[in-house]
């Protein structure tokens, strides 16, 4: 039903918390430079799913595919070297230090000195340099802990990070939240960016408006399943919040 | 404000420390007789030679966002074997090995191995078992301490063989060696914290630990090596406490966690963790030595150094709080 190559397939996916069912079977795919739009209610079991993939959950059943393969990650380490980029809701910034060690968190560049790996700091500042240039961020010294940034400039840089980083797959969770009218188009626009350079994409976001201008396809969770499934130009706003409220499917079109 | 006097007040904030020290000596020199001499300096560095290695491994275990009470006990555990083995009165065993020199690094070696055990007991029981590290630390103070009672019977070990003893006694540009194994050790320290990936990782850990998983950084294993290091760094501590003391004691070192936890904090560590750098702990550790060689000189009643210590304390945390307001608004 895309035009796109599959990336990652999920496959009756299920999640238990003690007695409580959070996801009850999600299956969907996500092609490579398709960006999906996760949408559904609160505690619909978005943010769940999305752990799921990026290795911070195991699920109690169910399987995915990735790249074809079997695929299951232990930790955001093997999410992330399989290629799979987070952006968590509540962001993933140690404040204490400054922007480029935020941005090379984990993938420091460094230079051997004697045998020790020691950091390789003006290298690094020149990437981040570069790339928040590309992405139009302004922050006033990259050498500037993050602490002092505003929520806004915050967001910005875990944005970039990830468009830097970009890998094979990458999952937004309410990424713009903190971001104001310009900065949240920008973001938009890297989203696109990204993922015509064939990553595949996937956005949670509560507002309408946003799914409809980045993504290829809605995919709607309600109460732990998968409650539509549909190409964007195929559905409507009005649509989708009535898969989103339970309403209705009939007028949804065609459901996955 | 211009970028270049926000440049100044940061970098004063960054190192208030050393201004304080600078400050305090030069008043010690006007208003105590005798105090400015270059014995008298060369002796501040020299006392605190053994704070000051216990205080790097306390000082990485707080910036990576956890707690070691026992360095303390570690310390006199390691300077207990070393006792023991190469000391050759009291108790001692007075091991001796041909070359003697030999017994240097094996002395080291053992002091370290034994406090480096402990720590990967902490480390084991804190990062592992998820253990809360302040009670795993304090029952460690406790039951370190216990194994050394144990072990002496309350009884010292005395004469260190002359070859480990050499340290305390050899002097170079007017301090022992001793004292140089200490600045040493904050000088390489220094740099893995502020240079290598390592160091860069402790430190975010004690800022976001969550973030460092999600990268990808390898965080229970940093935290197991930090416990680790300041196991075996605080059993360097006691190899050197039994070199100044030429044997080892069955209450040697107790009440130098406090000092150490004075160093640290006086020195910019935060307690919340993520916040300070060695130098700064140097720089405490200096201070606190300066303070109690002034005490000394004045003939002041030596139980007031404890009083006086208190305060620097208390002082240190309040300061900090000012520190962070101050930069809120240079922000």
């Amino acid at each position: 039903m895309t035009s796109f190559a599959p990336l990652l397939v999920l496959e009756d996916i299920r999640k238990n918390f003690g007695a409580i069912e959070a996801l009850k079977g999600i299956s969907f795919t996500i092609g490579k430079g398709e960006v999906v739009a996760l949408l559904g209610d609160n505690g619909a079991g978005k943010s769940t799913l999305v752990k799921i993939i990026s290795g911070g959950l195991e699920p109690t059943s169910g399987r995915m595919l990735f790249e074809g393969r079997e695929f299951l990650a232990k930790s955001p380490a093997e999410a992330k070297a399989a290629g799979i980029e987070t952006v968590y809701q509540d962001l993933s910034l140690a404040t204490n230090v400054d922007v480029v060690a935020n941005f090379f968190m984990g993938r420091e560049l460094t230079r051997r000195v004697l045998g020790i790996p020691v950091l390789d700091e003006k290298a690094m500042e020149a990437v981040v340099a570069k790339a928040l240039a590309n992405a139009g961020t302004r922050i006033p010294s990259l050498r500037t802990k993050v602490e002092h940034l505003s929520g806004g400039q915050r967001q910005a840089i875990e944005l970039n990070r990830f468009v830097h980083w970009g890998g094979k797959l990458v999952l937004l969770d309410e990424p713009f939240a903190a971001l104001g009218v310009e900065q949240t188009r920008r973001g938009l626009d890297m989203i696109r960016a990204v993922a015509n350079q064939g990553i595949g994409v996937v956005i949670i976001t509560h507002i309408m408006q946003q799914a409809f201008q980045v993504a290829d396809r809605i995919v709607v969770i309600r109460q732990g399943v998968v409650a539509g499934d549909v190409a964007r130009k195929d559905t409507s706003p009005d649509a989708v919040v009535r898969m989103i409220t339970g309403e209705t499917l009939a007028a949804a079109g065609a459901a996955g | 404000m211009t970028p270049r006097t926000r440049r100044t007040l940061e970098f004063i904030l960054d190192n208030l420390v050393w201004f304080m020290l600078l400050a305090i000596l030069a008043a010690f020199s006007l208003f105590i007789p005798n105090y400015f001499q270059l014995g008298i300096f060369a002796n501040i560095i020299e006392a605190s030679s053994v704070l000051g290695v216990m205080s790097i491994g306390l000082a990485l275990v707080i910036i990576a966002g956890h707690m070691d009470l026992s360095v303390e006990s570690v310390a006199a555990l390691s300077a207990m074997t070393v006792g023991i083995l190469f000391c050759s009165a009291g108790i001692g065993m007075g091991i001796t090995l041909e070359p003697a020199w030999i017994m240097v690094p094996v002395s080291l070696f053992l002091g370290m191995l034994a406090g480096g055990i402990v720590g990967a007991i902490n480390g084991f029981l804190i990062v592992k078992l998820r253990m809360n590290a302040f009670i795993v630390t304090l029952a460690s103070y406790i039951w370190v301490r216990g194994i050394v009672l144990a072990v002496s019977g309350g009884r010292s070990a005395q004469d260190l063989a002359p070859a480990i003893r050499w340290f305390g006694i050899q002097r170079l540009l007017g301090l022992p060696l001793t004292a140089w194994i200490a600045i040493f050790c904050f000088v390489a320290f220094s740099f893995v914290m502020a240079k290598t990936p390592f160091g860069r990782h402790l430190i975010m850990i004690g800022g976001n630990e969550n973030a460092t998983y999600r990268a990808g950084i390898k965080v229970n294993r940093i935290l197991v090596i930090t416990f680790i290091l300041a196991g075996a760094i605080a059993g360097l501590s006691g190899w050197l406490l039994a070199i100044r003391t030429s044997g080892a004691t069955a209450n040697l070192g107790t009440g130098m966690l406090f000092n150490a936890f004075a160093a640290v904090v006086i020195g910019g560590v935060s307690l919340k963790g993520g916040v300070g750098a060695l130098p700064g702990v140097y720089a405490g550790v200096l201070l606190l030595s300066s303070i109690n060689t002034a005490i000394n000189l004045m003939g002041v009643q030596a139980n007031f150094t404890q009083v006086i210590h208190g305060l620097l304390v208390l002082a240190a945390v309040l300061l900090d709080a000012l520190k962070l307001r101050l930069r809120q608004k240079l922000a």
